[in-house]
């Protein structure tokens, strides 16, 4: 009897392992391998890969920009959110349901074309934020909101004891939270910060709307002009799932590792 | 009782689009009995056949949005005109400008109008009807420009033009002015808009359409004198469509019994 059920358990556990096993990793691989021999070896992706690959900078370079400051607006309307300071927190959560209201391109088109030209025209500056920036600036804004709560979500993570521990020892609210709160939230949110970025990469693509050249305008220059529309969009996809498929295995490896503690 | 719901509104909603249904089969079974005959002037008789016709609804004065919220312009006179003419019903079919030319090659439509440059790219994917209008690529600046006062100033300071994505206009422009230089919006409305916030020094643009523009904002803009390039502009079909005879035969008509040059007082005037 305990031989059979010796064996059962060796079965359940060897199939507990093999479906453990990243199927979908060797698939993904495969699908981004197959995509990339094309964009690379392919003569008819030649022209395609040269004109796209320029907007990978613009791509990344106005992802950067806009998640950190993304992230620092995020942390002030975070901390904002659970402020005993009534009108601070009601601005807060205003400011966070409003983005959560609205659609992200309506918003991207709302900040570039109606709030920012009438607020640089009355502080007298020439009308010529570039549109790189105005959209940098209107991902900055919509991922503060949705940051703002990831980091609401963190700080309310950590057990209350830690911060009443922090307070007993005598130190101000202020340090309690800086020293003791915040740096265990801020691991609590890492893995939801990591799939924010990774949303917001690919949230990137909205700013052809407003003519940036990132790798989604550039494929419809291309495109529009030559009708390679297969060429054009297999590129950008295959770009897109190189950066994240790696963004998300190194979020994955992270959030494992906090588990483990 | 969910699932009981759940049927009871299934078999509403299959009621409805069989209503819905009924009614295009209508329309089609009336228009497909007609036999194709030879009507008056020599026209061909399409029979009353439905004509799915592509356009953007965002490119004045050939169709766009007036105040009232009523989609119009030249091309919906145009092409209502020329199916008066040769016996078909336009159906106006709202698609957006980049994959258009795609759209219609791949028979999703029959046709598109869409003030549409005849280019021998295009041609390659798509038939072209004759030319209908004759244009110039032109420059629109604001009224009070005094930086720049001809095409080759522009050219040659650090100027920046808008126009739109995937038009003989955008690779007109990388061929004068270079691509660093463009700004290329989803739709020409929004280059419009760019020009007078002044985030842009001008806008790259077809006559035909930027006349219809100025119209709209003669307070704020002109097309600046002089031309970059001339084309014609013509209606898209399917390759090897059968309607592209009919159509030109209906152009040649209505070139020449002058109703063409009235709809284009109408719209480009």
């Amino acid at each position: 009897m305990t031989t059979d059920v010796e064996a059962i358990d060796a079965a359940l556990q060897h199939r507990a392992e093999r479906g453990r096993f990243p199927w979908w990793l060797v698939v993904m691989l495969a699908i981004i391998g197959w995509l990339g021999s094309l964009v690379f070896f392919d003569e008819r992706f030649t022209d395609a890969r040269t004109f796209i690959l320029p907007g990978l900078v613009i791509t990344i370079r106005a992802t950067l920009f806009a998640f950190a400051l993304a992230v620092v607006i995020g942390l002030v309307a975070g901390l904002g959110r659970i402020s005993r300071f009534t009108p601070v927190r009601h601005l807060c959560i205003t400011y966070v349901e409003f983005i959560r209201g609205v659609p992200i391109l309506v918003l991207i088109l709302m900040v570039a074309f109606v709030v920012i030209p009438p607020i640089f025209e009355a502080v007298g500056l020439a009308n010529r934020l570039s549109f790189e920036m105005r959209a940098v600036l209107s991902l900055a804004l919509i991922y503060g909101g949705y940051i703002a709560e990831v980091f609401r979500a963190g700080i309310e993570s950590v057990p209350p004891g830690q911060a009443e521990a922090g307070r007993s020892l005598g130190l101000t609210q202020g340090k309690t939270m800086r020293y003791i709160v915040l740096p265990q939230a801020i691991r609590n949110v890492l893995p939801a910060l990591g799939n924010d970025f990774i949303s917001m990469l690919k949230d990137s693509s909205l700013l052809t709307l407003l003519g940036v050249g990132e790798i989604t305008h550039k494929s419809r220059l291309y495109s529009g002009s030559s009708f390679k529309y297969p060429e054009a969009f297999l590129t950008i996809t295959f770009l897109y799932l190189c950066m994240t498929l790696v963004l998300s295995l190194v979020v994955r490896a992270v959030s494992r590792r906090l588990d483990r503690g | 009782m969910n699932r009981i719901r759940l049927l009871a509104v299934l078999a509403a909603l299959t009621l409805l689009a069989a209503a819905c249904g009924d009614g295009d089969t209508g329309d089609t079974t009336a228009t497909t009995t007609a036999p194709e005959t030879t009507a008056a002037g020599g026209l061909a008789d399409l029979g009353g056949r439905a004509v799915t016709v592509a356009v953007e609804n965002a490119y004045t004065p050939f169709n766009y949005y007036d105040d009232a919220g009523n989609a119009v312009g030249w091309d919906y006179d145009a092409v209502g005109e020329i199916c008066a003419r040769v016996n078909c019903v336009p159906e106006f079919k709202e698609v957006g400008w980049d994959g258009m030319i795609l759209a219609v090659s791949q028979s999703q439509f029959d046709m598109a109008a869409d003030g549409i440059t005849i280019t021998d790219e295009r041609k390659e994917v798509v038939d072209f009807s004759d030319g209908y209008i004759d244009l110039e690529i032109r420059l629109m600046t604001l009224v009070d420009e005094s930086r720049f006062t001809t095409l080759d100033e522009f050219k040659n300071g650090a100027f920046v033009v808008g126009t739109q994505v995937a038009t003989t206009n955008y690779d007109k422009a990388v061929e004068e002015y270079g691509a660093d230089r463009i700004i290329a919006f989803d739709q020409f409305p929004l280059a419009v808009q760019a020009l007078i916030a002044g985030d842009v020094d001008a806008v790259i643009i077809d006559d035909t359409a930027g006349v219809g523009y100025v119209g709209e904002s003669a307070d704020q803009t002109k097309l600046l004198e002089g031309s970059l390039q001339s084309d014609q502009l013509g209606f898209i079909f399917p390759k090897g469509s059968d309607l592209l005879a009919p159509f030109n035969a209906a152009i040649a008509a209505m070139k020449a019994d002058g109703r063409l040059q009235e709809i284009n007082d109408q719209w480009f005037s």
